[in-house]
């Protein structure tokens, strides 16, 4: 992941660009009641997977003490490329957004936290130029997935190991140092200065009634123009495919690889009651088609094989189940064993671990196993489907193929 | 939800002494990690719960009130 690479990532759109159109800044500052009044009125969520209520952790910030806003750009997720791509191509709308908040909430300093140098450098060079460059501090921490899990990313900012900690501790109440910490993905905070800018009329022009505003799409995997699309929410995933050049698919992976395998159904809407519909997750908003021309089931084997790797290897159902899942897929991938094995193992990981790594990384199996059924079935017959493993799910951050 | 045993899987090694003690509501997977059944073992009386908690060797397990969950 490097500037380079981030200039060679292709951006488009469906509709009108905000967040990737020129950012003409923000007028002034906002009140605490008034930002609240319009984040409930277009129920701006988390842009990195959670989608948890911004309002709702605004109004669960502990009192009594100097609140921290910290803007999680680390994206450690190989198939998503937008928070690095926003973040170097415009990082005002980012960062106007995360000091309007901090002003509204009496937060002190912005720590921005990336984990690529030269997304590092672009920061630098972007805050250098602004009137209130001392709030912000530009933190890099480990190249790794999990370096971004909010309760981690705080513990990396505290001075300690970017891990998860083995209690739940709810950063609104005691994050950076102790502190009351609002802590969201880079885009959130985009979008919360769109938001401000616009007024929540404005804001409600585009997407889903229910989920106003657009949404940042990373597209990989076999399309002709790979890149990160801005695209209203609830887009068809037809329209995706069709912008972004897909080839025949038979399969989509939406949300990452914490997300889940669906069939390529053109009419999913890219929201996310969309994708809980279609019993999936719209997570960071990765989307990934698997062409007719790679063995679907030595992609899931690989990224199975990744996700092991990518445990912090402290909760043993992680460490453990993880690396027997990544055997399990190889198995039935060589036409060894059926699913059974996979499936009794995916269950016995989710949920037990200090983070959601397991449960992400059971989900992305279970899902994939469930629309491949043919294709295992067929892996035992023929012991394998003879096509090539081509790669088309990626595996390092910010290189997009 | 009432008090639950709630297990710091940072710290469980695996060692096995809470399934022992609770083998009606705690089993074990594949690698020796507790199983909590969590339908019914929030109803067993506090101290079978504090026995368990007592005699974790990793200090892994603790009685925890609901908290809400956000990130």
């Amino acid at each position: 992941m490097t500037a380079l690479l981030d200039r060679m990532t292709p951006v488009g759109w469906i509709g009108e660009p905000r967040l990737l159109a020129d950012w003409p800044g923000l007028a002034g500052p906002i009140d605490r009641p008034r930002l609240l009044s319009y984040l409930d009125a277009v129920k701006l969520t988390g842009r990195g997977g959670a989608a948890f209520s911004v309002a709702a952790k605004i109004r669960s910030l502990r009192s009594g003490q100097q609140p921290v806003v910290v803007v999680n750009g680390t994206e450690g997720e190989p198939a998503s490329a937008k928070d690095t791509v926003l973040l170097t191509r415009n990082p005002h709308v980012v960062l106007d957004g995360a000091a309007v908040l901090a002003a509204a909430v009496d937060a002190g300093r912005v720590r921005v936290a990336v984990i690529d140098p030269a997304v590092a450098e672009v920061l630098h060079r972007a805050i250098g130029a602004r009137p209130d460059a001392g709030r912000f501090v530009v933190d890099q921490v480990p190249d790794r997935f999990l370096s971004g899990e909010a309760r981690a990313l705080v513990r990396a900012l505290s001075g300690g190991p970017a891990l998860p900690p083995g209690r739940r501790v709810l950063p609104t109440d005691r994050g950076v140092d102790g502190a009351p910490t609002l802590l969201s993905n880079a885009e959130t905070f985009g979008q919360l200065a769109v938001l401000v800018r616009l007024g929540p009329h404005g804001y409600r022009a585009v997407g889903d009634a229910d989920e106003p505003g657009t949404t940042l799409l990373t597209v990989t995997g076999a399309v002709a123009n790979p890149g990160v699309f801005e695209v209203p929410l609830g887009t068809g995933l037809d329209q995706v495919a069709l912008v972004a050049g897909a080839s025949a698919s038979q399969a989509v992976v939406i949300g990452g690889y914490h997300g889940a395998w669906l069939p390529p159904d053109p009419s999913i809407r890219l929201s996310r009651s969309g994708l809980a519909a279609a019993g999936g997750t719209l997570g960071a908003g990765a989307v990934n088609f698997i062409g007719v021309d790679t063995c679907a089931l030595g992609e899931l084997a690989r990224v199975t094989q990744w996700l092991a790797g990518q445990s912090a290897k402290q909760c043993g159902p992680c460490a453990f189940g993880l690396p027997a899942l990544a055997a399990d897929v190889r198995a039935l991938t060589a036409g060894q064993a059926g699913p059974e094995v996979a499936y009794r193992h995916a269950a016995m990981v989710a949920g037990r671990g200090a983070c959601a790594h397991p449960d992400g990384a059971a989900r992305f199996i279970r899902t994939g196993l469930s629309v491949l059924a043919d294709e295992v079935q067929r892996h035992q017959t023929y012991a394998g489907c003879g096509r090539p493993v081509l790669g088309q799910l990626p595996l390092r951050p910010g290189r997009l193929a | 939800m009432t008090t639950h045993l709630a297990i710091d899987w940072t710290r469980c090694d695996g060692h096995g002494l809470c399934a022992a003690v609770l083998p009606q509501v705690i089993s074990r997977d594949d690698w020796g990690y507790p199983v909590l059944n969590q339908t019914h073992h929030s109803r067993l009386p506090a101290p079978d719960l504090t026995r368990a908690v007592a005699i974790c060797p990793a200090l892994a397990l603790r009685l925890e009130e609901p908290i809400r969950s956000a990130p």
